[in-house]
């Protein structure tokens, strides 16, 4: 009882939020749609050229969005909270590279010209998948565990 | 979304790129090539040709309003590699319409698109809003019909389709100017439950979680974030996930991490389709921290030292851990990199009771290198993963391994060639070659995006 009344106010919170949403839209300009300057090959450290500026809408130091190995791997709040920033020198396609939901070839195989990038599922993963999945399956979930991905089917039925 | 509804839909879509004043369309060909030896099975050739086409059309009209599209298609010219034994295959994976405002990082999309501003990644055919707000806060939502990977016959549809019948997100921030934000998000994906269909099922495919998401930040000093995740969809609220990962940087060259996740199978798992394989029947609980430091020396130098741990309450510990080296000239004309990695499962239970340990252990090593002189380029990439004797996953076979060499040439700064070459050793295929042809170009104007 007592839990549902929390999410009738959580409900009732954010309904009058969407409707106060009009006069309550920040009057700030939006981030730039496009990073003024050509960046040059590799990773980007943003911090080196923004030491001090906030990343406008983010709010934050640019110094989160370095493009460290961490970040290489785990991107997934920036990405969730701050799209609007990596689109400024990122095509969704991009994302789609990796996140693609369903493809036709892993990562490792369409880029095998590019050794330098950080494609998941290298090698036979195949076979290297029984093992990460007995270690962590809770990691192969985000990506495989709902849609109603055929190849998995084809042996987890 | 029924196939014939995606190809009227792709059709007005692309009609509408010729509304674009600045219009970019990237492809890749591919056209692969490899013979599997399998023992029990007689030698297969296969021979796909895929191709990958995406259009990005910016300025439909009015300056803030622009088109994305990408999507691929792959046929067969000999053996079927389908596991389903089709020739043929292809996905729409994005299509959307979007408007951007001048104020506010205000944005809708509508059309097929991928979200994570709730607590899942999902794809979906819907619509997204989101919006910063005055004070700090920010606001977003989208709603729609869940994306599947595959179009069921009708007559074979299961529970889950019946149940997944749209899908709504969203998420309520407050952000303290280069500081802090905080989050709380919901999401649903099915407005049945399992009880309330027809014919009614016996499990529920249905979702409903709440999640809350923090950052700290102390300049470029410290960075803290991660989420806490909880499954509501039953009589009682449980957790299903904390997942925290903290970043400092020692100076302009060393950065450390740490990371701290926490998953209940049972709630963290609510509402797979696969429950074979995310089996909430093991009433499991995984435990994981580690971390890495990493030194970029201002030669182009790279070093990395990663450890991480991990605790299945069904399994038991495993502990991962490495390094890897990366170097690179400052034009980028030569980078290579060498690393290696263990994992020791010594203290794992019930896997495999004869050999408790032998069939998770295992090391990798892998050394590449680039070469990229005019409009040449040249890469080998080597990868092998080293078992336990006896190891019951791979029928036998001790060292798998893969080398893949390639060449390539950049026609012009919009057309690039290449093909590979590799060779392997898998659980699966005692030798495997593979050939690979590559044709990748970009005609129009925008100038993000590529990798």
């Amino acid at each position: 009882m007592a839990r549902k009344t929390v999410f009738q106010i959580i409900g009732i919170a954010l309904g009058l939020g969407v409707l106060m949403a009009c006069s309550l839209i920040s009057p700030e300009a939006s981030f730039a749609a496009t990073h003024p300057q050509e960046l040059g090959a590799g990773r980007p450290i943003c911090s080196e050229c923004h030491s001090n500026d906030v990343a406008k809408g983010a709010q934050k130091p640019f110094a989160a969005f370095d493009h460290t190995p961490t970040f290489v791997k785990d991107h997934r709040f920036q990405a969730n909270q701050d799209s609007n920033t990596c689109a400024a020198c990122h095509a969704q396609s991009f994302c789609t590279d990796c996140h693609g939901g369903k493809v036709p070839m892993k990562p490792a195989t369409r880029f095998s010209d590019r050794p330098d990038l950080q494609s998941p599922h290298r090698g036979d993963f195949m076979t290297q998948h029984r093992i990460e999945g007995k270690m962590d399956p809770s990691s192969c979930y985000a990506c495989h565990g709902r849609a109603n991905n055929d190849k998995c089917a084809a042996c987890h039925r | 979304m029924k196939p014939r509804t995606q190809v009227v839909l792709l059709a007005t879509l692309m009609s509408a790129t010729a509304w674009g004043q600045e219009v970019s369309l990237y492809g890749t060909t591919m056209a692969q090539m490899w013979k599997q030896e399998t023992p029990g099975f007689d030698k297969a050739t296969f021979t796909p040709a895929t191709q990958y086409l995406g259009i990005d059309a910016t300025k439909l009209g009015m300056d803030n309003l622009s088109l994305h599209l990408f999507g691929w298609g792959r046929t067969d010219l000999r053996d079927a590699s389908n596991f389903d034994g089709s020739k043929s295959g292809g996905y729409l994976n994005y299509g959307y319409l979007q408007y951007r405002f001048d104020q506010a990082n205000a944005e809708i999309k509508a059309g097929r698109f991928t979200t994570n501003q709730a607590t899942g990644f999902e794809q979906v055919d819907g619509v997204s809003v989101r919006t910063d707000l005055r004070g700090g806060f920010t606001l977003s939502a989208f709603g729609g019909k869940p994306v599947y990977y595959k179009t069921v016959d009708p007559r074979n549809q299961s529970d889950y389709e019946y149940q997944r019948d749209f899908i709504f997100g969203t998420r309520l921030g407050w952000r303290v100017a280069q500081t802090a934000e905080v989050g709380v998000s919901y999401l649903q994906d099915g407005s049945k439950a399992a009880k309330d269909l027809d014919i009614p099922s016996p499990t529920d495919y249905t979702r409903k979680m709440l999640g809350a998401d923090v950052h700290f930040g102390a300049g470029s000093l410290l960075d803290f974030r991660g989420r806490t995740v909880f499954n509501v969809a039953n009589e009682r609220t449980n957790l299903a996930e904390h997942d925290y990962t903290a970043t400092v940087k020692l100076g302009s060259q060393v950065t450390m991490t740490g990371n701290y996740a926490e998953r209940d199978f049972v709630n963290y798992f609510a509402g797979t389709n696969l429950p074979s394989l995310f089996r909430q029947d093991e009433n499991d609980l995984f435990r994981g921290f580690g971390g890495s430091i990493t030194w970029n020396a201002p030669t182009g130098v790279q070093l990395v030292a990663d450890y991480r741990h991990m605790h299945r309450e069904t399994f038991g510990d495993v502990n991962r851990a490495g390094g890897e080296f990366r170097w690179s000239t400052s034009e980028r004309t030569f980078l290579g990199g060498i690393g290696a990695h263990w994992v020791n499962a010594a203290n794992t239970k019930f896997v495999d009771p004869a050999t408790p340990y032998r069939s998770l252990s295992h090391k990798e090593a892998r050394i590449w290198g680039m070469v990229n002189r005019g409009k040449l380029s040249a890469s080998l990439d080597g990868i092998l993963q080293r078992y336990e004797n006896d190891n019951p996953y791979l029928v036998g076979i001790r060292n798998l391994y893969e080398v893949v060499g390639s060449l390539g040439y950049q026609a012009t700064s919009n057309v690039k060639v290449s093909g590979d070459v590799s060779y392997g050793s898998t659980a699966v295929a005692k030798h495997e070659t593979r050939g690979l042809l590559r044709a990748e170009y970009r005609f129009g104007f925008a100038k993000k995006g590529g990798r």
